[in-house]
């Protein structure tokens, strides 16, 4: 375990090499502080001029889906680029045939960040959340966001072979996170081609108040690491 | 160290690797000898159980490779035949980092770099490092730990010779000091030179398995090859054990009419060729 730790340290010292340790704690503060203070100010600005009751109100609950997804995005973001970096350089290979071996290999650069997301998350969610989920609620929305980051991390490594197309596929991939969006706005039963994605059950927790969509959500979740996962087990083969 | 019985793999559903046995004695140093492609990177692929698929036994240390525990590790060194640094780390905190991931205790990073010359380089990045430097890195950043067995592929590969002398010089030091020693080369010289025993691989099978000089012997005595003038240039060839039963020999040495004499002792090359009936490279 000790092994394992000092890896994951390397893995830090590689991101704060890039900055990008910097941009992912600061990032989710920065949107914490902008979504707890900005926007009740912004509701209350909008409803006077619009002569509204309320506004933004009613999404609150989908900016926290997206709040609770944002940490574990960026972390575990930051660990697909540092794989794919060693990818790059074959040391992932040599790591695999060290005393660190490929399960401690994969607790280090995906295990641990989110684990350690997961925790960060829940409390930006406990700080900064507009809608105070209750205890539950709060810990299945914090594991949700975690397992989305974990899928984007592991679509980044399995369908890239360059910290360049990394960064395209993160991008594409990060439209997985916009299942949240379709409860919300869409009535029409339609908006269940969108149950395959973990995000759409976030969102439907979200706005019913639901644990069971919570519940499928992290269904769905493993669903994608799983295969997500086997998928990049043949690639490192 | 090693056994390895009726094992069969292949990368795809078609066997590779097909029913191969050997065994590697503590102590030795074993080289695959075989030309590219013929299945010696996946050999050791399997044996420090990167390949976990395979059919039939391979036992690591009395331990079979497929179900080996992360300890497994502690008493392996891998020099893999591509570089495997972190590209934008230096030489010395890639071998410090490296070095922090075994429980065992390190071996001094300065004096391996000192034997392999890199010492004055140790704070250059290895993305600055030519070809022959980062395999001479490599190979010292498989013995950080110290392990019983080595696993070393084409390590002479890409070395000018004053490097490939020390090269050999090094593993030769690392079995002085007990260690088990498998390798990987086309190179028939240095196979020779510190092989004790050597298998030759083709088309994923063991086509010979002896020490060079068995398989040297067992081709037969050197040849006498010798020329003379008579209406041009002749030449004619005789077994050197056989050379007092030649006539034609004997008389132009009565007569003082050779033109040129010499032995050739046939090579591990040419007993490649007569095994395999191909060349290596
Ligand atoms: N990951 C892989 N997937 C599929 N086939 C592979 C893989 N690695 C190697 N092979 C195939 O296995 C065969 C043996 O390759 P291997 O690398 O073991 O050869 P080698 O004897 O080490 O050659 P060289 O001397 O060039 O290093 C080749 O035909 C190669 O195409
Ligand atoms: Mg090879």
């Amino acid at each position: 375990m000790k092994i394992v730790y000092r890896c994951f340290l390397q893995m830090m010292r590689t991101i704060r090499h890039d900055m990008m340790l910097f941009a992912v704690c600061l990032g989710p503060v920065l949107c914490g502080m902008l979504i707890k203070f900005g926007i009740p100010f912004l509701e209350s600005f909008l409803c006077i001029q619009l002569q509204k009751k309320t506004f933004l109100a009613p999404y609150y609950g989908l900016l926290d889906v997206f709040f609770a997804m944002l940490a574990s995005v960026l972390f575990c973001f930051a660990a697909a680029m540092v794989v794919l970096e060693e990818t790059d350089d074959k040391v992932i290979r040599y790591l695999f045939v060290t005393g660190l071996g490929k399960k401690g290999y994969l607790i280090s650069r995906f295990g641990i960040p989110s684990g350690i997301a997961f925790v960060f998350t829940l409390i930006l969610l406990r700080i900064f959340s507009l809608t105070k989920p209750g205890i539950t609620e709060l810990l299945l929305l914090g594991l949700s966001g975690t397992c989305m980051g974990l899928i984007i991390a592991l679509m980044v490594v399995v369908f890239s072979t360059n910290k360049l197309e990394g960064m395209a596929i993160t991008k594409l991939s990060t439209v997985i996170m916009l299942g949240g969006v379709a409860p919300y706005f869409v009535e029409h039963p339609v908006k269940y081609l969108l149950a395959p994605l973990s995000s759409f059950w976030m969102g439907k927790g979200m706005l019913e108040d639901s644990l069971w969509s919570f519940l499928i959500s992290l269904m769905v979740s493993v669903i994608w690491i799983v295969v997500l996962f086997i998928k990049f087990q043949k690639k490192i083969a | 160290m090693i056994q390895v019985k009726n094992l069969s793999f292949g990368y795809t559903d078609k066997p590779f690797i097909r029913d191969m046995n050997f065994e590697v004695r503590e102590g030795e140093i074993f080289g695959f000898l075989g030309p590219s492609g013929a299945g010696k990177s996946t050999l050791q692929k399997i044996l420090i159980g990167m390949l976990p698929k395979y059919e039939g036994s391979v036992r690591v240390n009395g331990i079979e490779c497929r179900e080996h525990e992360k300890d497994f590790y502690e008493n392996i060194g891998v020099d893999f035949e591509f570089s495997t640094m972190y590209e934008k780390l230096t030489a010395r905190e890639n071998l410090r980092f490296f070095s922090s991931l075994y429980q065992r205790k390190p071996r001094s990073i300065e004096e391996l770099l000192e034997a392999v010359g890199l010492l004055s380089d140790a704070d250059k990045k290895v993305s600055d490092f030519s070809k022959g430097m980062k395999s001479r890195l490599n190979f010292i950043k498989a013995l950080l730990h110290d392990p019983v067995l080595l696993f070393l592929d084409e390590p002479t590969s890409g070395l000018d010779p004053t490097n490939n002398r020390m090269m050999k010089d090094l593993i030769l030091e690392e079995k002085k000091k007990g260690k088990t020693i498998l390798l990987t080369t086309h190179n028939m010289q240095d196979a020779t030179e510190l092989c004790d025993r050597v298998a030759f691989i083709v088309n994923g099978e063991i086509l010979a398995l002896d020490s060079p000089h068995n398989l040297i012997m067992a081709k037969g005595a050197a040849n006498v090859t010798y020329t003379w003038q008579e209406d041009g240039e002749k030449t004619a060839v005789c077994p050197l054990n056989e050379i007092a039963g030649d006539e034609k020999l004997r008389q132009l040495i009565v007569e003082n009419r050779l033109q040129s004499i010499h032995s050739s002792e046939p090579t591990l090359n040419d007993i490649f060729m007569d095994i395999t009936g191909r060349t290596l490279v």
